[in-house]
């Protein structure tokens, strides 16, 4: 270790919805070398945060051509201004004063707003529409629980430290992780989770509606009069609500392989009500397994700004939500938008082909620190600075914890935080449009 | 900097100062008020309206993660509500959870200044300044919650005073609280095994410690420390007939405690309405909604025998309202009874339990809710000492705040009474002496109870009053009571305190007839305890061992960074050094 080596601890990674808090970084110069704590991936973001940046670009007969800042956030105020219905999209990967200037944006321009909950959990706050929710905390599933499940989630793959740092991890009253608190996995194949769980319930495909609905009725005492139902036997499903009714304490965790398969947000309302009567005989609670570091908090600041969690839309001066219709992957599907602005995302990797063709004919503005899939089909790029590692700000763990993500290196020269991009944009489309 | 303004020709309600409807011009300058402006000054004849001081609200859940869940998961509250922008104000949603900055658009129209958030999760309290940062024309405030955490537990079982007071202080500084809220002490904790504690002398699982040791030690911290605001009071066994025993056994429970400095009281209790539910006498009454009666006239019997608290009614609107509370068994009790979709949130204390969100509409023909209906007026009108007495629905609990101006007309007008009484249910006359009840508040009386008491139990000296040094947040309402008699023109009541005629705030206009103009964003305030060096030393260290082996983050990631406070916040700054180490 060199003398200019500075050290910081307890940095909050920001990577995905666990924002592991206890990171620390070794930092030479303006560049991270080190980090001890973090998990592969976590090492990956720290320490590569300077790769694969973009520059402000714009698209000049079909070429990106590199421009300066206010260039760039010219033509972004140009094709805002004019557009008559534009999208504003992402906001998952960035920190929470971003997403205000994200909300005033798409009011000014009497726009759609959405963030990437409507491609993952959103089905999650559908069926908490439906039904509440009982939702749970990391330290009481350390303290507490003495059953875990996962539930279409893969948390050794997608959260590396989850298990350890709140599951076989030990709490106040769980002394002993491994033999006072029983891991169950369900899921459609034998994950890299399910081999270290306690028990492996496998599902077929498409039907955790139907064995939720199962284990509610044996729950509640209803016989059932079939063999088995979504794969398991009726016996083993029996075995599986018993040793759940005996729990203590127990979590559900659930992932994208119950929001997203066959169902969707039908599964969670009645996962949802799976755990509301399980309270009847312990305590249970839920957990949705956020995915990017920061897009519970990007439902949380669109709810107190807009009065809803994504799906917004501004058309008539006032917001309105309705999922389905004012959600991105629909909007584009139909052709409906003629303008984007993303931010902190990556559309034109994740969303069906129907939406990314359609991105492909209206102008996209691109805000992200790096090159990406959008980036490439982007009209314009605005390079931004990492949040959490180049600029500060606040995210939102997956169970609803805002945490402060610290600045720990410069940006790039001339590299500027999201919220002060956005800000910049939104002052210049007031001049025009306000 | 706000200009000079001299309001002249004002019926000024000014209780603070013993103004009572007398004429007179107010003047401000730089934000406050003076005795008489220097050089030029804007003069506004407001011709013998009501001028009051801006309103104070010291209890409304404004900002919060159970408020967010709440409006996230009934977008069908917001629905039937929209607010479009205009060219000063943001574009939002009504309803009883409106979006942040129509919270404060709407409190601002009907002349409020300063409103409360009364339970805040502490370690939740980034979450909640950030959310602060989006309600505009309110000074407002924080409540940390202090009841259910294993640390209160930890120094209660030890009697350490000292620590618990440590711990206090700390919060309070470092996530920026202006006072000490209790909420169902023990019985949330229970709520971690799936159970609830609803008497005082029952242990708390895990713990062998007893509610009555947590509210004494709470309160006696409280004390100690010489916070402004006394200890802030949601008792156990909420919501269930024939509470009001267990909240008067709360209340003597501390009694003996001496308030610092020789003050009188010692406790606030809020939402008196859920909390002093009497039963009806009969032979087969058991504590089920069956047998509810109100038990707010031998509840303010007992508030007129004992001065050492005060209370807010939490006052049943009737029609739809929100229930969120950080009574996790409560709310889970009221699932059960309405069968309408629950969350629970158990971060929200971190250890244990947590609050809990379920919508609830409250119903003219039910019985049990016109029986509570009752119940807060019924109170209200047969205490002697209005100051004690502070008008609230606990929003969006009981109602959501708008409907402050439906809660001022039953108050004030008799006849607004019985009108009422006639659509409700008949257990309201038969459950309830209400009908019997002739008193009406006066203006004065009003001015009291929605600006001076709430102020004064705060501790915002300079809120609620007209004095000279206070802050300018003005409220003319667009009445010239010699020529109205209110109690028998219900309506005009709600119509003048629906929209005040001019709403100032720290000197500046903000609104005009219900309009608002301008948007500044008010103050947050705070209490900043000063402890002695050995005091604060030891509860760093005691604190980073118990955050860092009960919590899922660090210790040194609890504090609220001061880029979140600092532009917003008013500390009270206050000198606790003599709690001894």
């Amino acid at each position: 270790m060199n003398q200019e080596t500075q050290v910081f601890d307890h940095i909050v990674c920001p990577f995905c919805g666990c924002l592991c808090d206890d990171i620390r970084l070794e930092v030479e110069g303006n560049l991270i070398t080190g980090n001890e704590t973090g998990c592969a991936i976590s090492k990956a973001k720290f320490t590569s945060h300077h790769e694969d940046r973009i520059r402000p670009t714009v698209r000049r007969g079909g070429e990106h051509v590199e421009v300066s800042l206010d260039e760039a956030i010219d033509r972004a105020v140009e094709i805002l201004s004019s557009a008559r219905r534009p999208l504003v999209y992402g906001l998952s990967s960035t920190e929470n004063d971003a997403h205000r200037e994200a909300y005033k944006i798409a009011e000014t321009t009497g726009g759609i707003v959405d963030n990437t909950s409507s491609v993952c959990h959103g089905p999650t706050i559908l069926g908490a529409q439906e039904s509440g929710e009982a939702a749970g905390s990391l330290a009481e599933v350390k303290n507490r629980a003495d059953t875990v499940i996962f539930w279409g989630s893969n948390p050794q793959f997608a959260h590396p430290r989850h298990i350890s740092r709140y599951v076989r991890a030990q709490g106040e009253y769980i002394k002993d992780p491994k033999a006072d608190r029983k891991i169950w996995v369900f899921d459609i194949r034998k994950t890299i989770t399910a081999n270290m769980a306690d028990e492996f319930v496998r599902i077929t495909p498409g039907k955790d509606l139907e064995l939720i609905g199962a284990m509610r009725a044996l729950a509640r005492g209803h016989p059932l009069d079939v063999d088995e139902v979504g794969g398991v036997s009726i016996q083993k499903l029996t075995e599986i609500v018993e040793a759940l009714k005996a729990s203590k304490y127990g979590i559900l965790f659930f992932g994208l392989g119950l929001t997203q398969s066959s169902g969707r947000h039908r599964n969670i309302d009645a996962a949802i009500r799976l755990v509301q009567d399980l309270n009847a005989f312990g305590k249970w609670n839920m957990m949705p397994m956020r995915g990017h570091f920061n897009v519970a908090g990007a439902n949380k600041t669109s709810t107190w700004q807009t009065g809803y969690p994504f799906a917004v839309d501004y058309a008539r001066g006032y917001p309105r939500y309705q999922p389905g219709e004012y959600t991105s992957v629909d909007v584009l599907a139909r052709g409906e938008t003629d303008a984007m602005l993303n931010i902190a995302a990556d559309p034109a990797a994740h969303f069906p082909r129907q939406a990314v063709k359609h991105m492909a004919t209206i102008p996209v503005i691109n805000i992200d620190p790096k090159r990406n899939m959008t980036s490439l089909i982007a009209e314009v790029n605005i390079p931004t600075a990492l949040a959490g590692i180049e600029c500060d700000g606040a995210a939102v763990r997956m169970d609803g914890l805002p945490l402060y993500l610290k600045k720990v290196v410069d940006p790039p020269d001339g590299v500027l935080p999201d919220r002060d991009v956005l800000r910049m944009i939104h002052d210049k489309l007031t001049k025009v449009v306000g | 900097m706000p200009g000079n303004i001299i309001l002249k020709n004002a019926r000024v309600y000014d209780p603070r100062n013993k103004v009572d409807g007398e004429i007179a011009d107010i003047s401000m300058s730089d934000g406050k008020i003076v005795d008489k402006v220097e050089g030029k000054a804007k003069e506004i004849d407001v011709k013998g309206r009501v001028v009051m001081a801006g309103g104070v609200d010291m209890h409304s859940h404004i900002v919060g993660s159970k408020l967010g869940f709440g409006r996230s998961m009934c977008p069908e509250d917001h629905r039937n509500d929209p607010v479009p922008k205009t060219k000063v104000t943001r574009g939002g949603v009504g309803y009883t959870m409106p979006n942040s900055y129509v919270i404060g658009y709407r409190y601002s129209a009907m002349g409020y200044t300063t409103a409360i958030e009364p339970a805040l999760p502490a370690l939740k309290g980034l979450g909640s300044w950030e959310e602060l940062e989006d309600v505009p024309n309110l000074d407002s405030g924080l409540l940390p919650l202090f009841c259910n955490s294993m640390i209160t537990f930890n120094y209660v079982k030890e009697k350490d005073l000292s620590g618990l007071a440590g711990y206090i202080a700390w919060i309070l500084r470092k996530v920026g609280g202006l006072g000490v809220k209790v909420v169902c002490p023990g019985g949330t904790y229970a709520w971690a095994h799936g159970s609830n504690v609803r008497e005082l002398d029952t242990e708390v699982p895990d713990w062998g410690i007893t509610p009555r040791e947590i509210i004494r030690g709470l309160c006696q911290a409280t004390e100690a420390l010489g916070l402004p605001h006394t200890m802030h009071l949601h008792p156990l066994n909420l919501g269930r007939v024939g509470n009001v025993k267990t909240t008067m056994e709360h209340l003597d429970a501390i009694k003996d405690i001496k308030g610092h400095n020789g003050r009188k009281h010692i406790c606030h209790l809020t939402h008196m309405s859920f909390e002093t539910l009497g039963m009806f006498e009969d032979e087969k009454a058991k504590p089920d909604w069956k047998w509810v009666s109100s038990g707010g006239l031998e509840f303010a019997d007992y508030v007129n025998k004992n001065d050492h608290f005060t209370v807010d009614m939490g006052q049943i609107t009737f029609g739809p309202a929100t229930t969120m509370t950080g009574d996790g068994p409560f709310q889970y009790t009221l699932y059960q009874m309405t069968k309408n979709k629950w969350a629970n949130i158990c971060v929200d204390v971190e250890m244990p339990g947590g609050a809990g969100v379920v919508p609830y509409y409250f119903d003219p023909k039910s019985p049990a809710n016109a029986v509570q209906w009752t119940i807060p007026l019924e109170f209200a009108l047969s205490v002697d000492d209005v100051w004690r007495v502070i008008m609230t629905t606990d929003h969006p609990n009981a109602g959501p705040f708008t409907k402050y101006p439906l809660v001022i007309s039953w108050l004030m007008s008799k006849k607004q009474r019985d009108i009422w009484m006639e659509k409700l249910h008949k257990f309201a006359t038969e459950r309830s002496t209400l009908k019997d009840i002739d008193r009406e508040w006066n203006l004065y009386e009003v001015a009291v109870s929605t600006r001076a008491a709430p102020a004064k139990i705060m501790g915002l000296s300079t809120k609620g009053h007209l004095g000279v040094g206070a802050d300018a947040d003005i409220a003319v309402y667009d009445l010239d009571p010699t020529k109205v008699d209110l109690a028998d023109d219900p309506e005009r009541i709600i119509k003048v305190f629906g929209q005040s005629y001019l709403t100032f705030m720290r000197g500046e206009q903000v609104a005009k007839k219900g309009i608002v103009g301008k948007t500044p964003h008010g103050k947050v305030w705070s209490v900043h305890p000063e402890l002695n060096d050995a005091l604060w030393d030891r509860t760093n260290k005691e604190l980073e061992d118990m955050m860092n082996r009960w919590y899922a983050h660090s210790f040194y990631n609890y504090p609220v960074p001061a880029r979140y406070r600092e532009h917003m916040e008013e500390a009270i700054v206050v000198d606790s050094t003599g709690v001894a180490a």
